[in-house]
């Protein structure tokens, strides 16, 4: 006699968000990124920026910084990133 | 009561090879887990008068809706019985208010863990622990309740570590941390009922905190030596941890507390003198290798441990015998903040 067992993840179910399908190219789009205000992330998106705008030729980057790390992004700098076509954003260290 | 599980479902042989699938796949904390299946989580739900579907809380930053099936499957697999799940729920519940900042505890690379403390008369139903060896082993309901937070924090928000649990060392409460107060033997207002909960209601209060730190004063009889005593582990914490101020929690045992109540200290006294007693200045971390940091501001700027009095949770507990206390630090300052809310009756 076998024995069920159910799935304790919350992905398993589907009901985790999931991420927007990837765009056929960076050429002109709109870019996010969303500072989690730790320390070296400015200087990395710094650099992210470059290559994006350089190497990828994205049209426009709209750059936030949380104002706590720990916390949800606000919902005005929400409605400022909606504008991207996609956005980069920073969880963790 | 309940509803349709939506969680999907795994066959394997028996609860040895139910164990081996969850440790492959890293839905456990490292211990052995029971096998949290369907009959079992249907009597959790009902113990607990919960549907399946009902939302017991969501996570604010990465708005994970925590459903009360996922906690009952945690509180099964954690080792709980059914009548410990309110408790669970409860527990859930608080780490989701935002002050609580449960994705910053989860993620940091500080490594912090749920605090539980259990007030009201829960503890005497469920036969929780509240004297000997209180922030150790020994007692199920105190080690599986706090465990099936850790194992949902895991499995529903993926504080998996490595991955977005980046603890650089963690601490063995991670493992679970949940303490009952010793409100029988002690002549203080409990935890509970000082932060606005009624009288002989149930409730639980839950911090994020680091490590216990065991100070040890046995020489005394003055309350405010004692005082002293925990004030100055909470300076050393300040000057080689984190500086910031926010909720210390300080666990003090039967022999400190008969010091404190002959001297007529209440808790408030005990906070009182350790908001005035616990603080230090930037300069002080010249003392401890942190030089580099100390003149970034004004090195007289004076430091406190609590923004107010208020900020330390004194909880009453531990053996009979021995003169040892604990403090608690906070993670990270204010930025995860003592939540307390009532037990579903």
């Amino acid at each position: 006699m076998t024995l069920k067992v159910l799935d304790p993840r919350l992905s398993a179910e589907g009901e985790a968000a999931s991420l927007a399908a990837p765009l056929a190219t960076l050429d002109g789009a709109v870019v996010g990124l969303l500072d989690n205000a730790k320390i070296g992330t400015a200087r990395f998106y710094d650099h992210l920026e470059e290559i994006l705008r350089v190497r990828y030729r994205v049209r426009e980057v709209i750059r936030r910084r949380k104002p706590d790390s720990s916390r949800p992004a606000p919902a005005d700098q929400l409605g400022e990133l909606s504008a991207a076509d996609a956005i980069v954003s920073g969880i963790g260290d | 009561m309940t509803d349709t599980l939506r969680s999907p479902q795994h066959e394997v042989a028996d609860a040895f090879e139910a164990n081996e699938l969850f440790q492959r796949n890293g839905w456990t904390d490292g211990l052995p887990i029971v096998p949290p299946t369907e009959p079992l989580v249907r009597s959790f739900l009902e113990a607990a008068g919960l549907a399946a579907s009902d939302a017991v809380g969501v996570e604010p930053v990465r708005r994970r809706r925590i459903t009360a099936e996922k906690v009952a499957i945690a509180a099964v697999m954690a080792g709980c019985r059914p009548e410990y799940l309110p408790v669970v729920v409860a527990s859930v519940q608080a780490m989701c208010e935002p002050e609580f900042g449960l994705h910053g505890v989860t993620a940091s690379t500080g490594g912090s863990a749920p605090l539980v403390v259990v007030n009201g008369p829960v503890r005497l139903a469920l036969g929780m622990n509240a004297t000997h060896n209180v922030l150790g082993n020994g007692s199920r309901p105190n080690a599986t309740i706090g465990r099936a937070l850790r194992l949902l924090i895991v499995n529903v928000l993926g504080g998996i570590p490595g991955q977005l649990d980046r603890s650089t060392l963690g601490h063995p409460g991670k493992f679970t941390l949940c303490v009952a107060e010793d409100e029988e033997d002690s002549a203080w207002l409990p935890l509970a009922a000082e932060r606005g909960i009624a009288p002989g209601a149930s409730a639980v209060t839950v911090l994020a905190v680091e490590s216990p730190h065991q100070v040890m004063n046995e020489w005394t009889h003055d309350p405010a030596e004692l005082a002293e005593t925990y004030a100055a582990a909470i300076r050393a914490n300040m000057l080689t941890y984190s500086i910031w101020a926010g909720n210390y929690a300080v666990v003090v045992p039967k022999q400190h507390r008969q010091i404190f109540a002959e001297g007529g200290w209440s808790k408030r006294d005990l906070r009182e003198r350790v908001h005035a007693r616990a603080r230090v200045t930037r300069r002080e971390w010249r003392s401890v290798g942190k030089g580099a940091v100390a003149p970034r501001k004004d090195e007289d700027g004076v430091y406190t441990a609590l923004r107010s009095p208020d900020d330390l949770l004194v909880i009453a507990a531990g053996g009979p015998a021995g003169g040892f206390g604990a403090v608690l630090p906070p993670w990270y300052g204010k930025k995860s903040l003592a939540v307390t809310k009532g037990i579903r009756p």
